[in-house]
């Protein structure tokens, strides 16, 4: 017998009818056909009879049985009654409540990935999005001159070209410059070096923020010879004058030259980055042409009614006035952007939201886990659904209802992943305190309200993106097979098909987010285990800035100071130089003797630091060959050089390096001749070329440098001696303005660089774990529910004398298909990922095959399990058992 | 052979005659005008539901699901008070019309 409905019913499909009215129709009709098919396939074959009655069913006269139907349904709608959104919620928690463990792993999955989710989102919304903590901070620009080649670094704008703009300009109501350094403040008990920027008027105001005593700067405070003022933070005000309230009028002599304090910031002031005190600039522009005098990063506030690409035509309109007059600045262009934007690197931008990406994957396999579950009840309720949909209950009535379920899932998984978030955030908070003044002062990392709007709305995608494609599925039903329990094995077979590809697609996105955990997880092993190759322990570091100018004072003040330290009590050895290794080594280029280059770029590329001997006993560096930097090497005897093995293999391979000739930078004249090497020393920050942080090393003598007014020491010594105190006690006898700063211990000095790496670092890795734990989960749910749905099928197959093994076989070859599947997918996503945060990786290459390779183990060895235990419960089935259920 | 037209016209009329004095279902009805024109009238599913649906719609007969011992559900349409008055109007007006075809044609005179 022929089975006409499967035809009526696809002739009938995108009519749109009321399931109730499809239902009917499709029995009618094909019961119709039924008796025509067995009457006419009797004259003229089943072949003729089947084609005859498809042509029939094909004519258009049938679309008005559609339409006629339609109308009927229209008349009654079933949709949205009064009261039945709270009947929908009141029967949804009912049912949960019947299925807690859904609810629990569904709730924990989701708030997962919200949780996730929303401390990405508050690092991104506290850094790039809330703006400076000033009123309208979005209308706050940075204008900056660019390279519109982009070959070039982003510049600063000459003060001639910032005094034309700020006379001309039109957009923007307050208009300032600064410049940010670091001075020598005296003004109390001991000198201190601040951070100071130079100001200009209108940079105060373009913050809009007045101050808390005092006044800021006007324009005559700017005038070469006025007198010379200063503003101070509140900090300042605490920590220097104890919050005195005369403090106005008093004295601060920065870098030696006195200025009077006329105003004092309120509490958290301190743009543009971590400043604590203001000096007024004074501004000589006679005989200034454009692109000449000091440069000037200027900020400025956008007048109301203008917007930036108005402000940015306007300032184009006034460079290429200028640019008419001789000047080489025609090629570089002025840009005005929000602060913020101009102010944190793009890489930054494109990490955070990478990772901001990132752990939406997570959150999708969370969502794709609580679908799947979702779908296992929605097959299971087949029944119970084609009852409410018989009595008159729609499509969306159904579909509406799938979802308020997947709704109370997921606003539960906002509220603790809420609290999941607070926690993240408190720890990232506290995982960067150290940071101190390397991090924007505007950050604020914390659950704002728009914050906690965020979570709202990701809840929201999350119960529709987990709770649609079962809703549908339910919708999608026909009544009147599941009342008649013919379908059933049909139905849980398109399910089976729907969790499957859910699967695949869960495993790719874990795949990808693994992946990058795996880099990650690789560059912190790295890190941890990183030998710099100098020793760290028990040296104390500090820097030393002087006043002074005279260049045989500033000789004679670092030598005494070389003295009186290593004169200290069980102070071993004392370095002086230009640096710290790890993150002080200077970059240049370097020449060798008997090479030819024709042009900068063929210069070959080096790191280099001036040392004194110290340097060798304080860091433990022994010496390969030759020998060590001597207090003999001092000005008016041959400059010698130092190299690291890796200069060696590089620029000398093969050849013996002692007694060859370098000379450092491209300009320079002075040949050094090389001495000795020592082993390469680490050096964090970017890596060269090779990605190598071990990159061809040049030390040069301290003594036979030039000369520097701030210096780096190292002390080796117990703690009792080696510290600030004694430092500071040594220089203050020698020079009462010299001021003593970054006093670290090295072994906090050599981690600060790599802060990124440990904490987005380890984020990445919950990341990945979590989405591991979620996938696998969800992979083992899947093989667990198409198991039991298949127990009869099993059962007979036992029964027919297929052993266990066999049976496990084809069950995990079925689960290894899609693994296969979602894993090739996810690798290649996983790819993409991990070049965005190349920023991150340290001495790991993004297509390490090691790292792809323990991914492909790690997971398929997961998702093997995660299939293997079903697998094995299959086996386990007595047939007899089997073949009664249903 | 009846040209479209013609049919669909007579089609409503057929189907409430049919229905006059007992209920019947879709594949009763397409064959009991079969059988009474002699194989000159003949409809199919795509012609006769969409007419079922249409006339139920405006109340002229109801459709109804019965089920008998032993056998499948049907569904049975019968005649309203409203499908009544209808025919009995179309009945009129279709003796009227064809009185009025003969007269003209000369026809048969039985009518």
């Amino acid at each position: 017998m022929y089975d006409w409905r499967a035809d009526v019913r696809a002739r009938l499909a995108g009519a749109g009818l009321h399931p109730q009215d499809e239902a009917e129709i499709v029995e009618e009709v094909a019961q119709h056909l039924e008796a025509q098919f067995a009457e006419l396939a009797m004259t003229i074959g089943a072949e003729g009879a089947r084609e005859r009655l498809l042509a029939q069913l094909r004519d258009r006269g049938f679309d008005d049985a559609a339409l006629g139907r339609k109308r009927r349904s229209n008349v009654e709608p079933r949709i949205w009654v009064r009261g039945s959104f709270l009947r929908d919620l009141r029967y949804g928690a009912r049912s949960l409540r019947r299925s807690p463990g859904l609810v629990i792993t569904g709730v924990l999955a989701l708030a997962l990935g919200v949780g996730l989710t929303t401390v990405m989102f508050s690092i991104i919304y506290g850094l790039l999005i809330k703006g400076l903590p000033f009123q309208a901070p979005e209308r706050i620009a940075m204008i900056y001159r660019t390279d519109p080649t982009g070959r070039g670094q982003e510049t600063l704008v000459p003060l001639a070209d910032f005094v034309r703009y700020r006379a001309d300009q039109h957009s923007f109501s307050s208009f300032g410059g600064y410049r940010q350094g670091r001075a020598n403040v005296f003004g109390g008990d001991r000198p201190e070096r601040l951070n100071v920027a130079e100001l200009t008027d209108g940079a105060f105001e373009a913050t809009g923020v007045r101050p808390l005593l005092g006044r800021t700067f006007t324009a005559s405070d700017n005038e070469t010879g006025a007198p010379l003022t200063a503003v101070i933070s509140y900090a300042t005000w605490r920590d220097r004058f104890a919050l005195d309230s005369l403090v106005l009028g008093r004295v601060l002599r920065v870098n030696g030259r006195p200025h009077a304090i006329i105003g004092v910031m309120p509490e958290g002031y301190a743009f543009p980055g971590w400043q604590q005190l203001w000096v007024a600039a004074q501004l000589d522009t006679r005989g200034l042409r454009p692109g000449e005098g000091p440069a000037f990063t200027i900020v400025a506030r956008l007048r109301p009614g203008v917007n930036f690409p108005q402000a940015n035509a306007e300032l184009s309109g006034m460079a290429r006035r200028l640019a008419a007059e001789p000047t080489d600045s025609a090629a570089l262009r002025d840009l005005a952007q929000p602060f913020v934007r101009a102010t944190i690197p793009a890489r930054v931008y494109a990490l955070l939201y990478a990772m901001l990406g990132a752990v939406f994957l997570v959150l999708l396999i969370a969502c794709a886990n609580v679908a799947n579950l979702l779908l296992d009840r929605a097959v299971s309720r087949t029944r119970d659904v084609g009852i409410r949909v018989a009595l008159g209950a729609s499509r969306l009535a159904v579909v509406r209802q799938a979802l308020v379920e997947s709704g109370i899932l997921a606003l539960a998984a906002a509220g603790v992943g809420t609290l999941l978030a607070q926690a993240g955030v408190m720890s990232f908070n506290r995982a960067i305190v150290a940071l101190q003044a390397d991090r924007p002062f505007w950050m604020d990392i914390r659950l704002h309200i728009p914050v906690l709007f965020f979570v709202l709305l990701v809840a929201v995608v999350a119960s529709v993106v987990s709770g649609l494609l079962p809703a549908l599925h339910a919708a999608r039903l026909d009544i009147n097979s599941i009342l008649k329990d013919e379908s059933h094995g049909a139905s849980s077979f398109r399910a089976g098909n729907l969790s499957r590809a859910i699967v695949v697609f869960e495993l790719a996105l874990s795949s990808a987010m693994l992946l990058a955990a795996g880099f990650m997880t690789k560059s912190i092993a790295r890190l941890g285990t990183l030998e710099p190759r100098f020793a760290t322990d028990s040296v104390f570091t500090a820097r030393v800035s002087q006043l002074s100018t005279d260049t045989i004072r500033q000789r004679r003040f670092l030598a005494a100071m070389e003295h009186d330290l290593t004169a200290l009590p069980s102070v071993g050895a004392v370095y002086l130089g230009h640096g710290l290794p790890g993150g002080g080594w200077m970059g240049d280029r370097v020449a060798i003797e008997g090479h030819v280059y024709a042009r900068e770029l063929d210069y070959p590329m080096m790191r280099w630091l001036a040392v004194n001997p110290g340097f060798f006993t304080v860091f433990r560096v022994g010496i390969l060959r030759g020998r060590a930097i001597r207090q003999s090497d001092r000005r008016g005897t041959q400059p010698v050089a130092v190299v690291s093995d890796e200069f060696v293999r590089q620029y000398f391979p093969g050849v013996e390096p002692i007694g060859q000739r370098i000379r450092l930078g491209v300009s320079s004249k002075d040949w050094l001749t090389i001495v000795g090497v020592i082993p390469t020393l680490y050096a964090a920050g970017i890596p060269s070329a090779n990605g190598s942080h071990f990159p061809p090393e040049v030390l040069t003598s301290f003594w036979q440098g030039t000369d520097a007014s701030t210096a780096t020491v190292a002390l080796r010594g117990p703690t009792a001696v080696a510290n600030a105190t004694s430092v500071r006690n040594v220089v203050a006898a020698l020079d009462a303005d010299a001021a003593v700063f970054e006093a670290a211990r090295m072994s906090d000095v050599l981690n600060q660089p790599s802060w990124p790496l440990r904490v987005f670092g380890t984020l990445f890795v919950i990341f990945g774990v979590a989405s591991l734990i979620l996938a696998a989960i969800g992979l083992y749910a899947v093989m667990a529910f198409s198991v039991s749905r298949r127990l009869r099928e099993m059962g007979i197959r036992l029964a027919l004398g297929a052993t266990g093994t066999a049976v496990v076989r084809m069950i995990c070859v079925q689960g290894l298909k899609q693994i296969a599947l979602g894993m090739a997918l996810g690798l290649f996503l996983g790819t993409g990922l991990v070049r965005l945060l190349r920023m991150l990786l340290f001495e790991v290459q993004p297509s390490d095959p090691r790292v792809f390779g323990s991914v492909i183990v790690v997971l398929s060895a997961s998702a093997f399990i995660a299939c293997l235990l079903p697998a094995i419960r299959a086996t386990r089935v007595d047939p007899l058992v089997a073949l009664r259920a249903e | 052979m009846l040209t479209d037209e013609l049919k669909k016209g007579s089609a409503e009329f057929l189907i409430l005659s049919l229905l006059e004095h007992e209920p019947r279902h879709g594949y009763e009805l397409q064959k009991l005008i079969e059988s009474r024109s002699k194989g000159v009238l003949t409809f199919h599913v795509a012609t006769l539901y969409p007419l079922l649906y249409r006339m139920e719609e405006r109340g002229w007969i109801v459709g109804r699901w019965v089920e008998k011992s032993g056998e499948r559900r049907r569904r049975f349409y019968r005649l309203t008070a409203a499908g009544r008055a209808t025919l009995q109007t179309q009945r009129a007006s279709w003796r009227e019309f064809v009185t009025a075809i003969n007269r003209v044609s000369g026809g048969m005179r039985y009518v």
